[in-house]
C-alpha cells in the first residue's frame, strides 16, 4: 500500500518536471492530466476520495478542458517535445535539481540542511551558536557552497564595475 | 514534495520559451501542488476543519484561469498569436 503511494509521489515529481520542461501546450496540458490524475489515485489511496472527486471533477472536467479548447488556437504543425535535445535536458537538468535539494534535505541526521530536526531536551548547547557549530559539523556541503556563492559574487562584481565609464574602477 | 512540484512549476512559469499558454498551465500545476498540499495536511493530521480551504482554494484557481484565458484570447486578437516574441511592444 505504501509502495503505491511511494511510486504516485515519484510520477507527481516527474510529471510536473515534464510539465515545466515543454514548450508547446499540447504536451504541457497532457501532462498536467496526468499530475492530476496520479494525485487524484494519491488521494483515493490516503482515504481521502471526496478530493479526488472533487479533483476530477472541477479541475480536470472544468479546467483542463477549457485549456484543451484555447490550445486548439494555437496550432501547431510540429510541436517540440522530448525528441529534441532541449527539452530532454531541461527535464534531465529539473530531475537532477530535485535530487540534488532532496539529498542535502535529508531528515537523519547528518544532511547538511538538516533544518527542521531539534536536539534533544539533555544537551547542554547554547541555542543560537549551535547552528555555527553544525555548519562544520555536518554541514560541510553548505559551507563549501557558501564559499563558492561568495567567490561567484565576487567575480560579479568586478564584471559590473571594472572598466565602466561611471564605475569606480576605471581606467583613467 | 510539495515544494518541489510548487518550485518546478515555478520554474516553468518563469523559463518559459515560446507559449503563453504552456506558462498559464504551469500556474496551474502550482495551484494543484498548494490543492494536494492542503488535502493532505487534513487527511494525514485529521485537522477536520481544515477541509473548507482546498474547495476554496479550488474555486478561487478556476476563476484565476478563466480571467487568464480571457488575458491569453486578448493577446491572440491583438498580436496575432501568444507567442512571445510578438510581444515585444516595449523592446528597446
Amino acid at each position: 500500500m505504501s509502495i503505491m503511494v511511494c511510486l504516485c509521489l515519484v510520477l507527481l515529481i516527474l510529471g510536473l518536471a515534464f510539465v515545466a520542461s515543454n514548450p508547446s501546450p499540447y504536451f504541457t496540458a497532457l501532462g498536467l492530466v496526468l499530475v492530476a490524475g496520479v494525485g487524484c489515485v494519491v488521494l483515493a489511496l490516503l482515504s481521502g476520495p471526496f478530493f479526488s472527486l472533487i479533483l476530477f471533477w472541477i479541475y480536470l472536467g472544468g479546467m483542463m478542458v477549457v485549456f484543451g479548447y484555447s490550445a486548439a488556437l494555437i496550432a501547431e504543425p510540429f510541436p517540440e517535445s522530448l525528441g529534441s535535445g532541449y527539452v530532454l535536458g531541461l527535464m534531465v537538468f529539473y530531475m537532477c535539481l530535485v535530487f540534488f535539494t532532496a539529498s542535502m534535505v535529508m531528515y537523519f541526521y547528518g544532511g547538511p540542511l538538516h533544518l527542521l530536526g531539534e536536539i534533544s531536551s539533555f544537551n547542554m548547547v547554547q541555542k543560537d551558536a549551535w547552528g555555527v557549530a553544525l555548519m562544520y559539523l555536518c554541514g560541510g556541503a553548505m559551507l563549501v557552497l557558501g564559499a563558492l556563492v561568495l567567490f561567484l559574487a565576487l567575480f560579479v562584481v568586478f564584471k559590473l564595475t571594472w572598466g565602466m565609464s561611471f564605475s569606480v574602477l576605471r581606467s583613467v | 514534495m510539495f515544494s518541489f512540484m510548487f518550485t518546478l512549476g515555478l520554474m516553468g512559469l518563469t523559463f518559459y520559451r515560446t507559449h503563453l499558454l504552456s506558462a498559464l498551465l504551469c500556474l496551474e500545476g502550482m495551484m494543484l501542488s498548494i490543492f494536494m498540499a492542503f488535502s493532505l495536511w487534513v487527511l494525514q493530521m485529521s485537522s477536520d476543519n481544515f477541509s473548507t480551504p482546498p474547495l476554496l482554494l479550488l474555486t478561487l484557481s478556476a476563476c484565476e484561469a478563466s480571467i487568464g484565458l480571457a488575458l491569453l484570447i486578448a493577446i491572440a486578437r491583438t498580436h496575432g498569436s501568444d507567442r512571445i516574441n510578438t510581444l515585444n511592444l516595449l523592446q528597446c
